[in-house]
């Protein structure tokens, strides 16, 4: 009995010793620089990371974790998507008892669906900064144009998923959510059949709304649509945009490469865990706080007033205020998008890549200004755009009422209160020549032609023309505005026109801020009202054109380094933008509802 | 540093799971269950299972999860004497058995629902509340079509009934395709979405559900829809007058008999095994043409505008007489040599009303077409009925008319 025991090894070195194991891990785990390699290129999952990467790419600040953020919430969703699929039909009669037994029955069905539901907002929000990180760390630059414009796609395709994913509650907000959506679509140029100038072929059972929703109201056909875009077909073309993407973010490189290298595991890995981690967190609060929400059942009899589209969204539902359907809900996203795309093709200008915009101060008469040093025209233009996004979001979620009236944050709602501004629309000559010298702002004074003025009629000339052109433009502008509004009887109360003097037919047809105030300065002042009234015409000329003339220094400059077609894609975008601004304002301050309208063929604007 | 906050947010994210499981083990019904076992003995317990009871009524497509709490709802032998354990009381069980018909197509509520406010539809987003109170008998007629047969269980819905012709609310309303369309068709008024009247909302204080909102309608019409007067309108919009339904002066046991019934117009959708449809009432028979000629005024809602007895008086923001719905008493005296006159009236009906003043809106009232829906006979009694008004009047006034 006295055999000598011999230490066991330890049951993990045994089982660390079968091939079962090494067949499955391939390397021991031990932290040498081998392995740190090892643990990258030979795990699937991990591969897609370099093995080395610069320190400075991983720091927190540079990147915030947006993009590696967006994947993971791609993947929250995916599962929690996959888990909800086992307790809902797409079918008009059942999907909205589902969503009640998730609420009520299911274990954990609640928190599930809010899980699904927030990380869905959160999602659009990630992958909005995540561009707009990109964009300011100027990483959609050479070579990484081709990238950025499929991230693009996944941006446009993010929101499609969420649009879809938003009828499949089948509820009241769903249904009218999807329903403005559908309205814009229908609204479509050429396709839409209810659009401007449709094409003859086109009918309800075939324009482009009956391509989305399957009908011409939203019904079964459109659940069963929507669901199997949203559960299958989307997310499949997503993973394979996706897949472009990181595969393109390998072989370009990442955009910062200077400065000491680091191995990737455990300096970047750790830190996706940890944001992985807080988002995951983050998440949870946020499911078990707030319950998504689920109104009563679809109901296409009620309208609820106000609908409202989903969130991200209402910014063009706003804009539908000041837009027909087919310019706000289909003509500005596409620009919207092309624009995006085409941006890394324009922006030649190679500074300001791998960090992010570097700012300065200048001081513009007494007033100091932040503003962007490098690229200031491409940050300025992107941020403005941006803002004026969110802004009108902002806008549509909060201050929008019972029959999208304005109402203030807090303010009490009000279904009897009576739509207050009166509109009228511009003749469509008078407004063709508005938009006309409003484009032509655009054109620039090419070196050439500069050259030329000063041989012929001294140094000076250039810029007297400069100034010439963009003074009449100005005024040509304000005139256009001013001289209808004052003068065109007015469509909606052709009775009340025929008032005893142009200021009276003025003042009762419309109501807007600006046409109420001159109304009230020639009541009140009299002739003096129409001199005051005069010089107001001429500042409003006066200020375009120098506005105008701000422009003219860069715009020579961008047309001499772009040359003319770079040149006019970028001053058109620009232009059509800043328009967006104009339109709101014309409406807003003048009560202009069209600026040029052909009621034969729906084409307003 | 990295460690530290791997462990923190893994043992935050621990703690958030186990918060949220916990939270889900102890939703609302889990209480009640567990104090109801609490009170039965151990071989009272057998039959009762732990979890989400719920009867799948297929017949009517409903799932209802009442019985979750409600323990003793089917079990008059276990029934305690508060709620939610109590059993249910009457026959009406044995009668409409729970298999078949489950809980919410009688008492309202959100069947799905397991939590108590959300249970009794008492939340935003649920059109269907709890029908609290004698409420209930609104369901009957679902089923019912001849309410007469269930007066004994039903008296308040029986007695709405009643009143909704007698008042004459037929002269403005269609319900099902019989009355006038002055007003809204009520068909489906038991089911208006809240959606729908959020507008009178503002103008009433208390719970905004339908049922307060019915109370509220039919004790102050004009309340809620009080208008827009000129000077509060944009530029040339026309004004708008208040709702003209008229001021009936209801009791509060009137007000409850008409919302009961009022309630119980809805869509009929119900299978056709659940429906008793109404028999047709035998024709009646009169003594005279005058007896007949009030039975058809009466049936076809006549008194709603023109009063009982055609005493007439019932506002009508800018029509011609006084802004009132003319009187009838003077029938006689305006068309007794013009009958064929006064049966054109009838029939064509006055559409608009004539106004007082051309620049203000058109009348909300107006007399409608009956051409349709009298018979001649009718249209012969009636006018002998309204012939036979004018004898209520003192002699001398007839005398100074004529």
């Amino acid at each position: 009995m006295a055999e000598p025991q011999l230490p066991k090894p330890p049951l993990m070195t045994l089982v660390k010793k079968t091939k079962l194991w090494k067949s499955i891990f391939r390397h021991d785990f031990t932290d040498t620089p081998k392995t740190r390699i090892q643990r990258i290129f030979g795990n699937v999952f991990l591969h897609l990371h370099p093995v080395r990467v610069s320190k400075e790419a991983i720091r927190v600040s540079y990147t915030w974790g947006l993009g590696g953020l967006s994947f993971y919430l791609f993947l929250v969703l995916t599962v929690t998507g996959i888990l909800l699929m086992f307790y809902y039909r797409p079918t008009s009669l059942l999907a909205y008892q589902d969503m009640k037994d998730l609420t009520f029955a299911v274990t954990l069905g609640g928190f599930l669906r809010n899980m699904h539901r927030w990380a869905a907002h959160l999602m659009v929000v990630v992958v909005i900064l995540h561009m707009v990180r990109v964009f300011l760390t100027g990483a959609y630059k050479p070579p990484r144009e081709y990238n950025w414009v499929v991230g693009v796609i996944l941006l446009v395709m993010t929101l499609f998923l969420s649009y879809t994913g938003y009828l499949l509650p089948w509820d009241q907000l769903a249904l009218w959510a999807v329903t403005v959506g559908a309205q814009m679509a229908a609204n479509s140029p050429l396709l839409g059949n209810e659009g401007p100038f449709k094409l003859p072929f086109i009918t309800t059972a075939n324009d482009a709304r009956f391509g989305l929703i399957g009908g011409t109201v939203i019904n079964d056909a459109t659940l069963i649509r929507f669901y199997v875009l949203h559960c299958v077909a989307v997310p499949f073309i997503f993973t394979f945009f996706l897949m472009v993407h990181f595969w393109r973010v390998r072989k370009d490189g990442f955009s910062k490469q200077t400065g000491e290298k680091v191995d990737v595991w455990p300096h970047l890995v750790s830190r996706e865990f940890l944001a992985a981690l807080l988002v995951t967190l983050i998440l949870f609060v946020w499911s078990l706080v707030l319950q998504a929400p689920l109104e009563a059942q679809a109901n296409l009899n009620v309208t609820p007033n106000p609908s409202k589209a989903p969130w991200y969204f209402l910014g063009l539902q706003e804009l539908l205020v000041y837009f027909d359907p087919w310019i706000a809900g289909v003509v500005l996203p596409t620009i919207i998008v092309i624009g995006l795309m085409a941006m890394p093709y324009v922006d030649t200008n190679p500074k300001g890549v791998g960090y992010w915009a570097k700012m300065g101060w200048r001081k513009v008469g007494p007033v100091p200004i932040w503003y962007p040093v490098e690229r200031p025209f491409a940050v300025n233009v992107f941020m403005l755009g941006t803002l004026m996004w969110f802004v009108l979001i902002f806008i549509g979620t909060y201050c929008r009422g019972p029959n999208w009236e304005w109402y203030w944050p807090g303010e009490l709602w009000s279904h009897r209160r009576l739509t207050k501004m009166t509109l009228k629309n511009i003749p469509n000559l008078w407004g063709a020549l508005l938009m006309g010298a409003y484009f032509a702002l655009g054109t620039p004074l090419p070196q050439a032609i500069k050259a030329r003025l000063s041989r012929l009629a001294g140094p000076k000339a250039p810029r007297l023309a400069s100034l010439l052109m963009h003074a009449g433009l100005g005024m040509t502008m304000a005139l256009a505005i001013f001289i209808p509004i004052l003068t065109a009887p007015d469509a909606e109360y052709p009775v009340r026109s025929n008032s005893p003097t142009l200021f009276e037919a003025l003042g009762r047809s419309t109501n807007a801020p600006v046409v109420s105030a001159m109304y009230r300065l020639v009541q009140e002042a009299g002739a003096g009202g129409y001199a005051m009234i005069g010089v107001m015409i001429l500042a409003t000329g006066a200020l375009l054109g120098w506005l105008g003339v701000q422009l003219a220094k860069l715009k020579d400059r961008l047309f001499e380094q772009k040359g003319l077609i770079k040149y006019s894609l970028i001053i058109g975008l620009f232009l059509m933008m800043m328009g967006v601004i104009g339109k709101i304002l014309l409406r807003l301050l003048f009560g202009v509802k069209y600026v040029f309208s052909l009621p034969a063929f729906n084409f307003n604007i | 540093m990295k460690r530290v906050l791997f462990l923190l947010l893994t043992a935050a994210l621990a703690l958030v799971f186990l918060v949220t499981i916990a939270q889900d083990r102890h939703r609302g019904w889990v209480k009640y269950q567990r104090q109801f076992l609490g009170t039965l003995k151990g071989a009272e317990r057998r039959g009762i299972a732990r979890g989400v009871h719920q009867t799948i009524v297929q017949g009517l497509d409903r799932v209802d999860r009442c019985t979750t709490c409600h323990l003793a709802a089917t079990k008059p032998q276990l029934g305690l004497a508060e709620q939610p354990f109590t059993a249910h009381p009457g026959q009406y069980l044995q009668w409409h058995p729970v298999e078949k018909f489950g809980c919410t197509v009688c008492h309202g509520g959100q069947g799905l629902a397991t939590e108590v406010k959300a249970a009794h539809g008492e939340v935003p987003h649920w059109e269907e509340p709890l029908l609290r109170g004698p409420l209930v008998q609104a369901s009957c007629r679902q089923c019912h079509g001849e309410v007469s047969t269930i007066q004994e269980h039903a008296p308040l819905l029986v007695q709405g009934q009643q009143l909704f012709t007698a008042k004459g609310c037929y002269g403005c309303h269609a319900v099902h395709n019989f009355g006038q369309t002055v007003s809204v068709d009520l068909s489906e008024v038991g089911a208006k979405s809240h959606q729908l009247i959020e507008a009178d909302f503002e103008m009433m204080p208390g719970p905004h559900n339908r049922i307060h909102w019915l109370r509220r309608k039919l004790a102050h019409p004009r309340v809620l829809n009080p208008g827009v007067p000129p000077e509060a309108l944009p530029r040339g919009e026309e004004e708008v007058f208040p709702s003209s339904m008229p001021f009936f002066g209801l009791e509060m046991a009137d007000i409850e008999a008409l919302s009961v019934y009022l309630l119980s117009l809805k869509a009929e959708d119900l299978p056709a095994s659940y429906v008793r449809p109404p028999h047709t009432p035998p024709e009646p028979t009169y003594a005279s043409a005058v007896t007949r000629g009030r039975a058809v005024y009466e049936h076809y809602g006549c008194t709603a505008c023109h009063g009982i007895g055609g005493v007439g008086g019932r506002r009508n923001p800018n029509n011609g007489l006084a802004e009132e719905a003319p009187s009838l008493l003077y029938v006689k005296a305006y068309y007794g040599d013009h009958v064929e006159a006064l049966k054109q009236v009838i029939r064509q009906g006055r559409q608009p009303a004539p106004r007082a003043d051309p620049h203000r809106p058109n009348p909300p009232l107006y007399m409608p077409a009956w051409k349709e829906r009298l018979s001649e006979e009718d249209l012969e009694a009636l006018i002998a009925y309204l012939f036979a008004l004018s004898d209520r009047l003192p002699a001398a006034a007839v005398g100074d008319l004529l």
